[in-house]
């Protein structure tokens, strides 16, 4: 048994701001506005993509270069090309890496905030969930098989993080994790805020009871809209983060199972609870390491037994499991009272 | 485009629609009478297909053994799956997400226990060992027997659901719990033993299907999930809930995958990794553009919610 414990924490610690971002994104839509998003591998992917694309098209025009076609014939210069400026210019890198991040958020809310709008043409409920799932199947199809998104199947190597030129490889991904952690917590403080503001309120209310909501005047379709924006966002940034750190786009990461990996997250933590977000994308990051690493030592080992396998089964028993005897999850969701509401309680 | 090529495609259209159909009916049944849009109805079918390689080769070749076999393994699968988790879970007047992500949950577990096991015996892409004869054979197509059995025994199947669904008390029992929960309760239908019931009809049609299916094509842990798709296309298209609505949904649905896209390929160059894609598509347009299926026209002809 030899396993870096420190590396193994700074990993951990980057794949659960990533898991959280997208629990956190997901909580949002489902477990407050009540939006049954089953399409966020769609929202998580369009950030990876958009990684895939600033990173071979737009960072050689920053630091002043040609674009050379980063698939095909063209290959091993476009890769060479993107490892040597990011190695040598970090200037270029890190300002190519923000502008990424805006370009994907944005990206992510427009796809998000016109996908709402097929909710008031769905009509079931359910069937919006469907769109979603068989929208991020497309979307994942037409990469695959179109090459100058992300080279088609074979994906794009290279996309490396953002303090990559650090000669001390340690300290890099210690910033990256940092990072990406602070990026999950100011996720969590805003969307604690927006929770707890009187809009947070009226996504409640939408949620609970559309019709209600209506009734009150208040215009359903654009606040579905709206939280859809800043949910998918979210997920798109997700998306960007989760290609850096692991260092590829391909487009068969972003299927279905890692959308039900982020519903598992926010079943177990608790809908409708930031908090349960984080514990949820926590419990999951941990077992999903875990798993994956005794998986590695027992194949080590000479073990015959697939150990990866078992790691879905675990995750289906878990979700089956809350949703039978715990819906509610870990941490419920709190009440948040107004002032008025507690007075009159009071009396 | 030549005439070999399209008559082929046309042969895979009805071949594959006729599998579709089987696939797609289990779903429509389930959603009406259960209300639940049961993803995990891709295992029953994998579980179908792999009783089926099983029995091939350890009992007999028969096909009529091998279909009886699988459909009874698929149909027990299916009950287990309605005693240990859906019916429970009915209890607590869940939301359909819940259902839904259930039915995720019960899929997956399937699905990686026979990756488990199929590992465990190394089953990986295997073929259902039935003999394979030439029946029909010109310049521009051959036809094998497989051909004869699928397209019949899908004919034959529904033309038996349909009797059952129409003539007698079972099938008159689903379509009251189909139409109206409630009613069907405080009538007297004992609600329970016709959701079990149907169960058994899904894990039987289900069987049945992979084991066509696995016989078709090839057999592995997958297969059931990269057709599900596809599948709810075709039942999409009958709105869920009618009965000829869904099978000329799964013929739509197999002969714009098979023959459309054949024409695509040859006439404008499209590459058949957007295969895939084409159900997709269809999803989507119907669930937008005309949410409630194309069944209108076929109301009046037995839909399951008249």
């Amino acid at each position: 048994m030899n396993i870096d414990f420190f590396a193994t924490a700074i990993a951990l610690l980057t794949f659960f701001g990533i898991a959280a971002l997208m629990a956190i994104s997901l909580n949002l839509e489902y477990g407050v506005a009540g939006i049954p998003n089953f399409g966020q591998a769609l929202f998580v992917s369009l950030g990876a993509y958009t990684a895939g694309i600033t990173y071979t098209r737009l960072m050689p025009l920053l630091a002043g270069q040609e674009v050379i076609f980063p698939c095909g014939n063209t290959l091993n210069p476009a890769l060479q090309l993107r490892t040597e400026i990011m190695r040598t210019l970090p200037g270029v890198g890190l300002a190519n890496f923000a502008i990424t991040l805006v370009i994907a958020a944005v990206i992510g809310g427009i796809v998000g905030y016109g996908i709402s709008y097929l909710t008031l043409r769905v009509r079931q409920e359910w069937y919006l969930a469907l769109v979603l799932l068989v929208g991020g199947e497309i979307v994942r199809i037409i990469v695959r098989g179109y090459e100058p998104i992300i080279c088609a199947s074979n994906g794009l190597s290279g996309i490396a993080q953002p303090f990559n030129w650090l000669d001390n490889a340690q300290l890099a991904s210690i910033l990256f994790a940092l990072m990406v952690v602070g990026f999950a917590f100011a996720a969590y403080l805003y969307s604690e805020r927006l929770v707890r503001s009187p809009y947070g309120r009226l996504l409640k209310a939408v949620r609970e009871n559309e019709r209600v909501a209506r009734s009150l005047g208040k215009n359903v379709a654009r606040i579905r809209a709206q939280i859809m924006f800043i949910g998918s966002a979210m997920a798109a940034v997700a998306g960007v983060l989760f290609a850096l750190n692991i260092g590829f786009v391909s487009a068969n990461d972003y299927v279905v199972t890692l959308t039900l990996d982020v519903w598992v997250m926010i079943v177990l933590g608790g809908l409708g609870n930031n908090k349960g977000a984080l514990v949820g994308a926590l419990l999951v990051t941990v077992l999903d390491r875990v798993t994956a690493i005794v998986a590695i030592q027992l194949n080590m080992l000479g073990s015959e037994f697939e150990f990866n396998y078992l790691r879905f089964i675990l995750f289906g028993v878990i979700l089956l499991l809350m949703l039978r005897y715990r819906p509610q999850g870990i941490l419920p969701e709190p009440q948040h009272t107004t002032l008025a509401h507690d007075m009159s309680d009071a009396s | 485009m030549p005439g070999p090529l399209l008559v082929d495609s046309l042969v895979r259209s009805l071949q594959v629609g006729s599998l579709y159909a089987l696939m797609a009916l289990g779903i429509t049944l389930t959603m009406s009478v259960i209300r639940l849009p049961n993803f995990a109805h891709a295992e029953y079918i994998t579980v179908g297909a792999y009783t089926a390689l099983v029995v091939s080769l350890a009992v007999s070749s028969n096909p009529v053994v091998i279909l009886g076999l699988s459909a009874l393994a698929a149909a027990l699968v299916a009950l287990i799956c309605h005693f240990a988790v859906f019916r429970p879970l009915e209890k607590r007047n869940p939301s359909t997400y819940t259902m839904l992500l259930a039915s995720f949950s019960v899929g997956l577990i399937l699905r990686y226990i026979l990756f488990l096991l199929v590992d465990r015996f190394d089953l990986f892409d295997r073929r259902i060992a039935v003999p394979l004869e030439i029946w029909y054979r010109s310049n521009s197509i051959i036809l094998t027997n497989v051909f004869f059995w699928v397209v019949p025994t899908t004919l034959g199947l529904v033309l038996a659901l349909s009797a059952l669904l129409n003539y007698t008390p079972l099938g008159r029992e689903m379509r009251a719990l189909a139409n109206n929960f409630e009613l069907a309760r405080v009538i007297g239908i004992r609600v329970e033993r016709v959701k079990s019931l149907t169960w058994i009809l899904v894990g039987l049609l289900a069987g049945v299907s992979g084991a066509l299916w696995g016989i078709y094509s090839s057999v592995n842990p997958l297969m059931g999930w990269l057709a599900i798709l596809s599948v709810f296309a075709a039942a999409i298209m009958g709105g869920m809930s009618s009965f000829v609505g869904t099978i000329l949904g799964a013929y739509l649905v197999s002969f714009s995958e098979n023959t459309v896209m054949q024409l695509l390929n040859y006439y404008l160059g499209l590459d058949f990794s957007f295969k895939p894609a084409v159900p997709f598509i269809i999803i989507i347009l119907v669930l937008l553009l005309r949410p409630q299926g194309f069944t209108e026209f076929f109301n009046r002809a037995r839909g399951l919610q008249r």
